[in-house]
């Protein structure tokens, strides 16, 4: 049931290749032991069928939309990789970034002059709650958060995703190709969270990132000892919180071992009874297995810095921390231990953990050597505009000594974003061979004016500002303001009928 | 110390000597030439034009061709051809009620118990750490709208300039606010009858008390009663009736709309909607009824059942329709400086840049009778000089005065990030 240690490598390489490549040496020395040790002193007698855990449950179906080979040409294209191509051309074919550069040339593609246009990677969040706050907000749709235990790792937000969700179109119309959809915060485990492709789809699986990690969400601070304190249950101190922590991951080291041990033994020959199933353990020994990423709500620089610690006493990796408004006071701590800081430009002040923003904060963690430097929006209206987010960090922090530019700026909410999912192999920049998820801007993003006309996913336009065609509604929006004279109905479907050309 | 500076380098002036000398003088006077002058006034936008302050006033704007050969001021500014607008006016806030949101000993801006009368200005903060921070978008005054409580009445609005100081609220209880629409407990219905109620009974007693004093008149000496004394409330709903304070009314649904600009017009209400989400539904009859409307310029999602309608073109297309709208980040205290980027945002999505600009000065400012809003003669010198356009995120305040008074613009964050971004061999904390 359990990955190789290759490929438990390979899913963290981005993340933390020195701690886990000595988690995965360990890990084979003591398999290695063990078996051994068991083939050598037990009998072998028949075996039962093999338990083995379904990790894919839930699979995705998304399939791109169709598409056509296209080849952008004469833009500005930021890749995602620091660079910027001046009059330059992308081309795109099947579902695949296929070549980037100057005076490119294709027989069979489409090809949409885009002179003026500036061309960037997709644009991901990592931190969203589309489908599961959804909107309208109303409690019937309160899907976000499980507040009934501290830890409810048990629960996958992809249970609760509303598709229909409105915002999920207008985060399109804003450049957004792939998102992470991750429960509230008010536990300290909150559960794992699911990426998404920026797809309409009437299935939360039609959307699933087929190749991205789940996350775990677990949350710092304010929120659990608020939420759970004023119930009289524990935690409500952050030493509560941390307890609490421990004690999940002294479970999950325990739930692991049980599994190690039957898979050993049934490698072995023998016929071990498998340990019980517990979802709740199921996801945590997802991360200590290094197939499921941490994402940490996590604002304040002493509270990080534990959870680092946390994270070396149960051999896990950290991840990324959110909402990490404190995050440029231990840059360097982040960039040595591989940590992405997830971050608003200028959200302050709603809580105490919230009080020490500075706008530059992005541009400070990004300044290290081997960082990674996150603006995503937590918000259905920032969303729409995450570029304009970078923007104002990348102005700000220019304003302040530093010398930032649209290339360095736009790996936030692209690369960067990608390597804290865990997808950046396949998005997050256009490089050939990567998926093409593309966005045209009507002129340089990071400008308050800027407006994405046409946004690709794997090739395929999903969205064009100026053609209806290419602008999905969501099931609840549609039929919302029928005109109820007959007349009027019968006149509008003349209209229409004129406008539209005969298909037959 | 009348004496003219002939400043060569605006940078110079701007955080050199020029902030030394206007903290020790009080009413200098500053000449900004070489401007290009967004009066939002009849002027419209003059190049190289010079704007004169004196004594916390505008006391001359002219156009390249007027320009005096000698200007005499305390103070010459070389604008260098950048932007001069009056000072934004933020709205639909907390602003000073609230400094950590979920510290719940620094919340001022409702009260159970508050009603129509609740006056949250006498809670009003100016030390807060938001003020100098809003500074930096451009904000120069603010229209603070305090919750209340769970009555329909949730108290009274005020206005506070930025500056900072103990003097900064310009206008205590000068407007009413009443929350309309749809909420999680009981009916919609009974929030506008109560409303309908209470206007209804106050014209009644109003007339009733008007015709008492007739009668008084005309008694003979001996036969004369005492006036009685109307209630605080009944004071508050007299005013509304006489339209001497606005009526701001929060209502999102096209059917709340219509209801209160049926009552503004029995009652003669100075009407102003707040958020009319749905207002694009019913745009012509607001127009008509001549009623501004005060709304987010981004709130584009169906929120509410209430705000089916919301879009980003919302604001545009009700200026269309002749509405005078007032852009506000709706709700948002903290990051009110955000409010050029909001209208940035309207502005991309088809308002006019100078109707954009007018929905967050001259439309606030005539609204709630303040003396700015314009670079016009006579105003108040609350002005902004930008390093470009002002809606524009690459752009800051370069400059910023207050009843003529240049402002900083550091706040409590610049001196955070100073702290970690300068080298030390000690710890953080000894860097100040």
């Amino acid at each position: 049931m359990h990955k190789t240690s290759l490929s438990r490598t390979l899913i963290f390489s981005n993340l933390a290749n020195k701690v886990i490549n000595k988690k995965s040496a360990l890990t084979l020395f003591s398999t290695s032991l063990l078996t051994l040790g068991l083939t050598a002193c037990l009998p072998n007698e028949k075996q039962d069928a093999k338990v083995v855990i379904n990790k894919n449950p839930y699979p995705s179906t998304y399939q791109a939309l169709p598409a056509q080979n296209t080849l952008l040409t004469n833009a500005t294209i930021l890749t995602g990789t620091g660079e910027r191509l001046d009059d330059a051309d992308i081309l795109l074919v099947n579902g695949k970034v296929m070549q980037v550069g100057n005076d490119l040339a294709s027989e069979n593609a489409n090809v949409i002059d885009m002179t003026g246009k500036w061309i960037t990677p997709g644009i991901i969040d990592v931190h969203s709650h589309l489908g599961v706050y959804p909107n309208p907000q109303v409690e019937s749709h309160s899907d976000g958060n499980e507040m009934t235990s501290p830890n409810t790792s048990e629960v996958w937000s992809e249970h609760s995703v509303w598709p229909q969700d409105p915002a999920f179109q207008a985060a399109r119309a804003g450049g957004v190709t792939s998102l992470q959809i991750l429960p509230g915060s008010a536990n300290l485990f909150g559960g794992r969270g699911v990426t998404l492709r920026n797809v309409p789809s009437h299935t939360m699986q039609g959307m699933k990132f087929a190749d991205a990690p789940y996350g775990l969400k677990m949350a710092c601070g304010e929120n659990p000892k608020r939420v759970y304190g004023s119930r009289k249950v524990s935690p409500s101190t952050r030493m509560g919180n941390v307890a609490g922590y421990r004690t999940a991951w002294l479970a999950a080291t325990e739930y692991k071992r049980e599994w190690d041990k039957y898979d050993s033994d049934y490698s072995a020959g023998k016929n071990p009874q498998a340990p019980t199933r517990d979802l709740e353990l199921d996801t945590l020994m997802g991360v200590l297995e290094g197939e499921i990423l941490i994402h940490n709500h996590c604002y304040k620089a002493e509270e990080m810095a534990v959870m680092i610690d946390l994270s070396n006493e149960f051999n896990y990796h950290s991840g990324t921390f959110h909402h990490a408004i404190e995050a440029y006071k231990i840059a360097d701590l982040l960039a040595a231990n591989g940590n992405c800081a997830a971050m608003w430009p200028d959200w302050w002040g709603f809580k105490m953990e919230a009080f020490d923003m500075v706008e530059e904060n992005a541009a400070i963690v990004d300044a290290v050597k081997n960082s990674c430097a996150v603006v995503h929006s937590d918000s259905s209206t920032t969303i729409q505009r995450l570029n304009q987010e970078a923007a104002k960090v990348m102005y700000r922090a220019n304003e302040n000594g530093f010398a930032l530019k649209e290339e360095d700026a736009i790996k936030w909410i692209t690369a960067n974003a990608a390597k804290s999912l865990g997808i950046s192999e396949h998005v997050g920049s256009l490089v050939a061979g990567k998926n093409a998820d593309v966005v045209v801007w009507n002129t340089n993003p990071f400008s308050v004016y800027a407006q994405a006309e046409q946004v690709f996913i794997d090739g395929a336009k999903v969205y064009d500002r100026f053609d209806d065609k290419y602008q999905a509604q969501s099931d609840f929006l549609l039929g919302q303001n029928l005109d109820n004279l007959l007349d009027k109905q019968v006149e509008n479907q003349v209209t229409k009928a004129s406008t539209t050309p005969s298909t037959k | 110390m009348k004496h003219t500076h002939l400043l060569t380098s605006l940078r110079c002036a701007l955080f050199g000597a020029f902030a030394v000398t206007t903290s020790q003088v009080q009413a200098e006077s500053i000449a900004i030439t070489n401007a290009t002058v967004y009066t939002v006034a009849e002027q419209g936008i003059l190049s190289q034009a010079t704007v004169v302050i004196d004594d916390g006033k505008i006391i001359a704007v002219y156009s390249k061709d007027e320009v005096p050969k000698s200007l005499s001021a305390d103070t010459l500014i070389d604008a260098k051809g950048r932007i001069l607008t009056p000072g934004f006016i933020a709205s639909q806030n907390l602003l000073g009620l609230v400094e950590v949101g979920a510290v719940s000993a620094t919340r001022d801006g409702s009260d159970k118990k508050a009603d129509l009368t609740f006056d949250a200005s006498l809670a009003f903060n100016p030390k807060s750490s938001l003020i100098a921070y809003a500074r930096k978008g451009g904000i120069t005054s603010n229209l603070v709208m305090p919750h209340g409580g769970d009555k329909v009445f949730t108290g009274q609005s005020f206005i506070v300039n930025l500056s900072g100081e103990f003097d900064s609220v310009i206008s205590q209880t000068n407007a009413v606010i009443v929350s309309l629409g749809s909420s999680r407990k009981g009916s919609r219905a009974l929030k506008l009858q109560t409303l309908a109620n209470e206007l209804e009974d106050a014209q009644k007693s109003l007339a009733k008390a008007e015709k008492a004093e007739a009668k008084n008149k005309k008694a003979k000496a001996k036969d004369k009663k005492e006036a009685k004394e109307p209630s605080r409330s009944q004071k508050v709903l007299y005013a509304l009736l006489a339209g001497e304070k606005p009526l701001l009314a929060y209502a999102d649904r096209a059917t709340d709309i219509l209801a209160l600009l049926k009552l503004k017009q029995q009652y003669k209400l100075d009407l102003v909607l707040v958020g009319a989400s749905d207002a694009v539904l019913v745009s012509d009859e607001i127009a008509k009824a001549n009623v501004t409307v005060m709304m987010s310029a981004i709130d584009n999602l169906p929120s509410s059942f209430d705000s089916l309608h919301n879009s980003l073109a919302n604001v545009a297309k009700l200026t269309k329709a002749g509405v005078k709208v007032i852009i506000s980040n709706s709700g948002e205290s903290h990051n009110i400086n955000q409010l050029r980027f909001d209208a940035g945002v309207a502005i991309a999505n088809g308002l006019a840049e100078t109707t954009a600009l007018a929905a967050i000065t001259a439309n606030v400012a005539d609204t709630f009778n303040l003396n700015s809003g314009r670079i016009v003669v006579g105003k108040n010198a609350d002005l902004v000089l930008w390093s470009n356009d002002p809606f524009e995120i690459s752009t800051k305040v370069d400059a910023m005065w207050i009843n003529g008074q240049a402002m900083s613009l550091k706040s409590r964050q610049d001196v955070l990030r100073e702290r970690y971004t300068t080298d030390s061999n000690m710890p953080r904390a000894y860097t100040k």
